[in-house]
């Protein structure tokens, strides 16, 4: 039998999934003392290039309040081709094209190998993918210069069928129509106007003929001619319609790559004084409604490039008067923030709009200063669409990091994925509280759904507009079990995930994943639970919930609930006498969980006075949707020493880690920071590395480097490049990750030790273990 | 914001400046006449006899059946020495409806003629002194400039001849540019011409002058795409692109509509133009900040991509509906800030948004006997946009080619109020009506290059003792005596009534001088002075020997459509026809001592009820007979701005009989020979089957062809081998190199010379398809529902007591 940590690795490997338990405590009463849920991390697109595609539809259990895929673990009658379905117990006949099985001759699906298999829909039409650029104009020459030379570059990524569309903004609104020639056209709108997706169906031409001249009612003279005929020659459906703003990429290469090329930057006089009047709001909810009217329920990204904030109409987030800044956290919480709440309920109101019709908002926002992304957060969170932030659009933070949203798998097709619906089936047992991560409810009640929301809740399905192979939900269950209604021996809990989605090819698939994990008697098999604690999979888990509360709560109130479940976890899990801080003892599967929460209560997602709150919703946006490990590293940077003394090793992220003769490199997923330890940066300096007998130095200086440009070059977003040294103004970004082990308040403590002081107050890892220690033996607690 | 008066102070500028300076006199080619200031104050009443008895002598119009002098009628001589005629102002120009004024208003009413004047002030003209000085010289009383008609009571003082009071002579205006002499104020070009023009300086602006600025507004729905318009405006715009009148600060822009308004942005660097569609036509915007109005020089390429480009743009259009109101309101804001000229294209009722209108006409009522119903607008929104666009200083024009109802009576109202011009083409289509087409283009290629002025105001001034209460044209009158015209162009006139508010008796001379202040297309502030003189008489019979019987007409038409508007069709055409009968009444009462019977009238008058038959029958005053709404309120537009010598080539034609021309009393012109045939009446029985017959109505020739013409004249002038192979629907005379066809050419071009417009030539064979074109002009025959001459003549006689 394999570890734990072996069969954790397998299950992730298999299913994309990690459970914080993977033995289940077998009542509702026992669960709810284990402190940390029965949770999961799921991944439903992981990338399983080594999946067959299978080319018929799954086989489902006839109960309709069940409709539980056919899986490896249903019970199988071959002679009577009879299964049972292992959530309902519905026994179920086959259908006519199974006839053919036996125990010698068995489908995919109930091939233990395939828990997780990927069934590619046959019926319906080939999908398009739709792609909506929305670009604002309001920008320095050389941004827009460079956005526009990414944008032209992306249009060379797309499929050839793809369909594009461009909106442009700054004052006015332009929806542009595509393959014009002689003059080209758009479509132009105020931006201080919102409009009904009806509105803009009329005002585009969108709408269906009949009904558009009815509604404008008049005796005026029809067009002469056969109606149908002229019909022919130009449609008039609606997506017929659409096609003059929605084009494929192979048809309109050549005009966009032109359109684009002689965008101008948004020609109205900015008065001094004055920010440009930036119509994002209202761009938007034309692109949303352009989508809405002509592509439903097809994969579509609107994929908005913003260079500040939206400074009039609906969704204005900062009035046009540079004398008065963008709201900070100290106006939100001095409830200042004029715009905030009106603003944030237009872009809400935008991505339910947007998710309904299962098309992706991204954001990428690119200036010095706050754009909004804090009000417009929703949007991409809501869809799944990215969130991407950098100071401007002519760093390679963004172009790199545009790029890679087209990047592509080993079949060359895109690695996103559309419109997909996300569906639990659990066994009796268990009910589904609720999932965090890039999703929004479906609100899809049945027996499967649990009283007790957790995130987004009281259904057993969710649509995820868009999603990659990275994309990750954390998913909550409550063990419904009753304490005197024993879990047979040896039975064990399923649950069911029934992705259904649009492929990057066009073709809808479905992908289901059934799991099982065993249940335990608490009171007496609590060895064998705690054993199977996923420590990484439960901190994760841990933070969505405490960021999610960390939206609506204040900080502290957070924080204090955060802690609270770590005493209590320390006390159940804890080997110690009562009073006794030094008996403490974690077993190792507990060990590193402390840890994690340290840094976790001292980072980004629940400390916000460091950050803008726009920094604060973009940090929190990657970590909600970001598979574990990456997760983990931003909750916990990694951090790399290089050194003569042997080959790159990792390090304490701890201020004692600092040392002259070393280079670090720091992982905080958002930065990668090499720092030239204090006579590493001499040497440097110094030029050695350019002398033939120094080459090992040379060699020691590139060899983070190297390592960096690898992470670098693999990581979505593009991460924050730092080259540093010992006193240099950006080391700070190291300092303030590393446990301030030595601080100035305890320096002279420790002596001669060699590490770098911290000027901090932060507590260190230490004084927080000892006073978690002490709180958890603690009899009153 | 008023007219800017000058310093009040004319002599405040010290004498010791530079006259000669850089800025000094341009060239004149015109001699001055040498006119004595004595004889010019006391002129006026060496009245010529022999032509007053003439002018006077009674004729029996029942009698009289040769009416027509041999060539077209000129205007009278008003009775002035010859040194006042020699520079009094030209009557192309200037004239008056009596030319001899009532010394007081118990006189004019006894002569039952209307007194008012006919101005033409901003027509081309080949030679015009210009001035440019430091002053302008003003009675500093009345503000009249000086002209040929004031009396210098010696060398520093100068009586001013509306008003009577004495100015002192500025330094400046003592010295004489042309004989470069000093001391000779009387032979400055101010008193030597009665029209001039001035550079104005700065005084005279509100504003630095703004460049030309001219924005096109075309109708592109599918009733436009389907007439053909589009694609000859915009090769006409091509080819006229650089007569545009301007300077290199020139801008132009384009706005097209159907259901929605399109702007093009023509920024200098773009790759082909831009179309920005505005389809929120209940709350149009400026979808551009500075790239729809564009300089001309700068964007002159992309102007030229867009004109080629547009008819293809368009050609698959199902837009049936019209947004002009909203199209116009996008206009007016893209023109606000520097005034300028729009030129709107429409093609049907607009349908869409602010403006829109519904169809008003019964077709079935079109002939009905009782009154004709919508000639006023249906909406004030046009009148209030115009009066908004007056007030930017944007004059709007309109072209309306439509093949349906459009609502003239209501579209018109954009022109009316802004100073600007209509234009009418019924029934247009490129293909089934190339008349049409080709009076378009005719009329483009004047209307895009014929000069411009901007931010125009005109005063009209006359003689203590007369005033003027009525004003007709298109303009906006801004206060009394002043008309606001946001644009002035070349090819409107005006006309204005009189009334006699104090006795003339002090003055043997009645002056009235009209100056119209204006940015010249190249950005000079300019001011073009007409000074008129006439003589003033205390008898009804010297009032009735200078009545000038074509303004007359003229004023009574203009008259007859305010009736028409306010009151209705028939009581104007009551008026008109009692202004025929109050006229004989009041002549054989009051002059007319031989107790002779019939209708008699002074020879200078006989023409007035032929004249005013000719009115009834215009489209704009016919019954009985069907004439479309759109067209009897466009014949009314032209009333209120064609030139007087148009206007009457449209209501009494001149008919010549072209088969058999001599060359008796023809003119020699540059080597050619021109032969002016007789003028005819305008009745069947002058016309014969084996003659060809050219009627002039002002902006169309017909020539007629008889069934049995000369088959050499149809030979050598139409290139067809006889009557039965001409074809219908021929417009032009070839160009042969026969006798008779250099002779009918030269006929018609020297006819078509002077003229703004080039007219249209329309081939009329003798079948029923000449009834409505031809025979409709021969007014005096009798027709379905109007009587003949001599039915006229018996009625007007009837109703004299
Ligand atoms: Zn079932
Ligand atoms: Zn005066």
């Amino acid at each position: 039998m394999a570890t734990f940590p072996e069969y954790i690795a397998q299950n992730e490997e298999r299913d994309g999934v990690r459970f914080s338990w993977n033995v289940w405590p077998s009542s509702r009463l026992e669960a709810t003392r284990m402190v940390v849920p029965v949770a999961a991390l799921f991944t439903p697109l992981k990338e399983r290039p080594d999946l067959p595609p299978i080319q018929y539809e799954p086989v489902l259990c006839s109960r309709a309040t069940c409709r539980a895929v056919l899986n490896p673990l249903c019970q199988v009658d071959y002679r009577a081709k009879l299964w049972a379905c292992n959530f309902c117990y519905q026994r179920n006949q086959f259908p006519p094209s199974y006839s053919g099985i036996s125990e010698v001759n068995q489908p995919a699906e109930l091939l233990p190998q395939f828990s997780t298999i990927e069934y590619v829909v046959q019926r319906g039409p080939q999908m398009p993918l739709v792609f909506l650029y929305v670009v604002d104009t309001c920008m320095e020459e050389e941004d827009l210069q460079a956005l526009k030379e990414s944008l032209q570059m992306s249009l060379s990524l797309l499929p050839p069928t793809a369909l594009v569309g461009l909106i442009t903004f700054g004052r006015i609104v332009h929806v542009h129509e595509l393959g014009c020639e002689g003059i080209s056209k758009s479509y132009v709108f105020k931006g201080t106007k919102d409009l009904s997706a009806k509105q803009l169906q009329e005002m585009l031409g969108l709408a269906k003929p009949a009904a558009s001249s009815q509604g404008r009612g008049s005796s005026s003279p029809r067009p002469r001619g056969n109606p149908a005929a002229a019909r022919e020659r130009q449609p008039l459906n609606g997506s017929g319609c659409a096609r003059r703003f929605l084009q494929p990429v192979q048809k309109v290469d050549m005009n966009l790559t032109d359109l684009l090329g002689e965008l101008q930057r948004d020609s109205w006089p900015v008065v001094q004084g004055k920010r440009p009047l930036r119509s994002l709001g209202v761009a938007m909810s034309i692109a949303v409604g352009l989508l809405e009217c002509t592509f439903p329920n097809t994969g579509a990204r609107i994929m908005t490039f913003i260079g500040g904030p939206a400074t009039q109409g609906p969704g204005m987030v900062v009035g046009d008067e540079l004398k008065i800044p963008i709201r900070s956290w100290h106006d939100i919480e001095k409830d200042n923030a004029k715009f905030m709440k009106k603003a944030a309920k237009h872009y809400e109101a935008l991505a339910s709009r947007a998710s309904a019709s299962g098309h992706v908002m991204d954001i990428y926002a690119c200036a010095l200063d706050q754009t909004g992304l804090l009000e417009m957060k929703c949007c991409a969170n809501n869809t799944g669409g990215y969130m991407v932030m950098a100071d401007s659009f002519n760093t390679s933070l963004f172009k790199q990091t545009f790029q890679r949203v087209f990047s592509k798998d080993v079949q060359g097709s895109f690695k996103m994925a559309f419109a997909a619906t996300l569906e639990v089936k659990t066994s009796r047992e268990l009910k589904v509280s609720g999932a965090i991560g890039p999703c929004v409810s479906l609100n899809a009640k049945g027996p499967c759904v649990s009283e007790n929301e957790i995130g987004s809740g009281g259904t057993c399905q969710w649509k995820m507009c868009g999603l990659d192979p990275g994309t990750t939900l954390a998913l909550y269950f409550e063990v419904v079990n009753q304490h005197n209604a024993p879990i047979p021996q040896g039975g064990r809990g399923a649950l069911q995930f029934v992705t259904q989605y649009q492929h990057a090819s066009g073709q809808r698939r479905i992908r289901v994943t059934t799991i099982a994990r065993n249940w335990a008697d608490a009171q007496t098999q609590i060895q064998s639970i705690a054993a199977s604690f996923d420590q990484e999979a439960a901190a994760i888990l841990m933070a969505r919930l405490a960021v999610q509360r960390a939206e609506t709560e204040e900080g502290p109130d957070v924080l204090r609930w955060l802690d609270r479940q770590l005493i209590r976890l320390c006390q159940k899990f804890g080997d110690y006498h009562k009073d006794d801080p030094n008996s403490f003892r974690f077993s190792e599967t507990f060990s590193l969980y402390p840890q994690f929460m340290f840094h976790l209560r001292r980072s980004p997602f629940l400390q916000v006075f460091n950050n803008s709150p726009d920094e604060s919703s973009y940090y929190r946006h990657q970590f909600n949707r970001h598979e574990l490990t990456q997760a983990l590293i931003m909750i916990q940077p990694v951090l790399y020493a290089y050194s003569f003394q042997g080959p790159p090793e990792p390090v304490l992220l701890d201020s004692s880690s600092i040392l002259p003769d070393r280079i670090l490199l720091m992982d905080t997923f958002f930065q990668i920071l090499i720092y030239h330890g204090e006579t590493v940066s001499q040497w440097r300096k110094a030029g050695y590395q350019e002398m033939a007998e120094y080459e090992n130095f040379r060699h020691l200086l590139q060899a983070p480097v190297d390592d960096a440009q690898e992470l670098l070059h693999s990581r979505f977003p593009m991460p924050r490049y730092i080259d540093t040294e010992h006193g240099g103004s950006q080391a700070r970004f190291l300092l303030s990750k590393v446990n301030p082990s030595q601080t100035h308040n305890n320096m002279y403590a420790w002596g001669q030790e060699s590490g770098a002081p911290i000027l901090t107050d932060d507590v260190s890892l230490q004084v927080f273990m000892d006073h978690l220690k002490k709180l958890a033996v603690s009899s009153a607690a | 914001p008023a007219y800017p008066q000058g310093p009040t102070s004319l002599t405040d500028s010290p004498a010791s400046q530079d006259l000669l300076g850089p800025t000094g006199y341009q060239q004149y080619s015109q001699p001055f006449p040498s006119l004595s200031q004595l004889s010019a104050a006391l002129g006026g009443l060496s009245g010529v006899p022999e032509l007053e008895v003439e002018a006077l002598r009674p004729l029996n119009l029942l009698q009289e059946r040769n009416l027509l002098p041999p060539r077209p009628l000129e205007a009278p001589e008003p009775n002035l020495s010859s040194e006042l005629k020699k520079v009094n102002c030209s009557p192309q120009t200037f004239r008056c409806t009596l030319t001899s004024i009532p010394q007081t208003q118990a006189l004019l009413n006894k002569a039952r003629l209307p007194l008012g004047l006919l101005l033409h002030p901003f027509r081309d003209l080949e030679q015009l002194p210009v001035i440019t000085s430091n002053t302008i010289v003003r009675c500093r009383y009345c503000r009249t400039y000086i002209n040929p008609f004031v009396t210098f009571l010696d060398q520093r003082r100068w009586k001013c001849n509306l008003c009577y009071r004495v100015n002192d002579v500025p330094d400046e205006f003592m010295y004489n540019p042309v004989t470069r002499s000093y001391g000779e104020p009387h032979k400055r070009p101010e008193v030597q011409n009665a029209t001039v023009e001035f550079i104005a300086s700065s005084d005279y602006m509100l504003r630095p002058p703004q460049p030309a600025v001219y924005l096109f507004v075309l109708d592109v729905s599918h009733s436009a795409v389907e007439s053909g318009y589009l694609k000859y405006f915009c090769e006409s715009l091509l080819e006229n692109l650089d007569k545009l009148p301007g300077d290199s600060r020139t801008k132009v822009g384009f706005l097209t509509f159907d259901s929605s308004v399109h702007f093009y942005n023509l920024q200098g660097g773009l790759s082909q133009p831009q179309m920005l569609v505005v389809t929120d036509i209940d709350d149009v915007f400026i979808p551009s900040h500075d790239s729809l109005m564009v300089n001309w020089k700068e964007s002159k390429e992309l102007i030229k991509d867009l004109l080629t480009s547009l008819p293809a743009t368009f050609s698959q259009s199902r837009e049936t509906h019209s947004a002009l109101g909203p199209a116009l309101q996008a206009a007016f804001k893209l023109m606000s800030p520097t005034g300028g000229r729009v030129s709107v294209f429409q093609t049907q009722l607009p349908t869409l948004g602010a403006g829109s209108l519904q169809s008003r006409e019964d077709p079935s009522q079109r002939a009905s006997a009782k009154g004709v119903q919508h000639l006023g607008p249906a909406t004030d929104f046009y009148k209030k946009f115009a009066l908004d666009c007056s007030g930017q200083q944007i004059g709007v024009d309109l072209f309306l080619l439509s093949s349906q109802y459009a609502d003239l009576a209501s579209l018109a109202c954009i022109s009316k109020y802004s100073a600007g011009s209509i234009f009418y083409y019924p029934s247009f289509h490129h293909i089934h009506n190339p008349a049409q087409l080709e009076m378009f283009q005719k009329d483009l290629e004047r209307y895009l290059s014929r000069k411009m002025g901007f931010e125009a105001v005109m005063r009209i001034r006359c003689t203590k003792g007369l005033s003027i209460h009525t004003f007709h044209g298109n303009f906006f009158v801004r206060s009394t005596d002043l008309l606001s015209l946001a644009n002035v162009n070349p090819d409107s006139a005006f006309a204005v009534q009189m009334s006699i508010d104090d006795s003339l008796v002090d003055s043997s001379l009645a002056c009235f001088q009209a100056a119209l202040l204006y940015t010249s297309s190249k950005g000079k502030r300019r001011i073009r002075v007409h000074t008129l003189c006439l003589p003033v008489v205390n008898q009804l019979s010297d009032v009735y020997a200078g009545a000038d019987v074509q303004a007359i007409t003229c004023l009574l038409a203009n008259m007859a459509i305010d009736r028409s508007v306010s009151s209705s069709l028939l009581d104007a055409r009551d008026a008109l026809t009692n202004a025929a009968v109050d006229f004989v009444s009041a002549y054989k009462n009051n002059v007319s001592n031989l107790q002779q019977s019939g209708l008699v009238v002074p020879a200078v008058m006989r023409l007035f009820p032929l004249y005013i038959l000719s009115l009834l029958k215009q489209k704009a005053f016919r019954t009985g007979t069907s004439t479309r709404l759109d067209e009897r309120v466009f014949a009314m537009c032209e009333f209120k701005t064609q030139p007087l010598q148009q206007l009457m080539r449209m209501v009494h034609p001149d008919l010549y009989r072209l088969d058999n021309m001599s060359d008796q009393g023809a003119l020699h012109l540059n080597d050619t020979l021109v032969p002016q045939p007789p003028l005819l009446h305008l009745s069947a029985e002058r016309l014969s089957r084996d003659g060809a017959f050219l009627m002039d109505c002002g902006s169309v020739f017909y020539l007629w062809i008889g069934k049995c013409c000369n088959e050499m004249f149809i030979r050598d002038v139409l290139d067809y081998p006889n009557y039965a192979s001409i074809p219908p629907n021929m417009n032009c005379i070839p160009e042969l190199q026969t006798l008779l066809s250099e002779r009918v050419r030269a006929f018609l071009d020297w006819l078509q010379d002077n003229r703004a417009f080039s007219s249209i030539v329309h081939i009329v064979k003798d079948d029923a398809s000449a009834k409505a074109t031809f025979f409709q002009h021969l007014v005096e025959d009798r027709s379905e529902s109007a009587s003949s001459y001599c039915e006229f003549l018996q009625h007007i006689q009837q109703q004299v007591p």
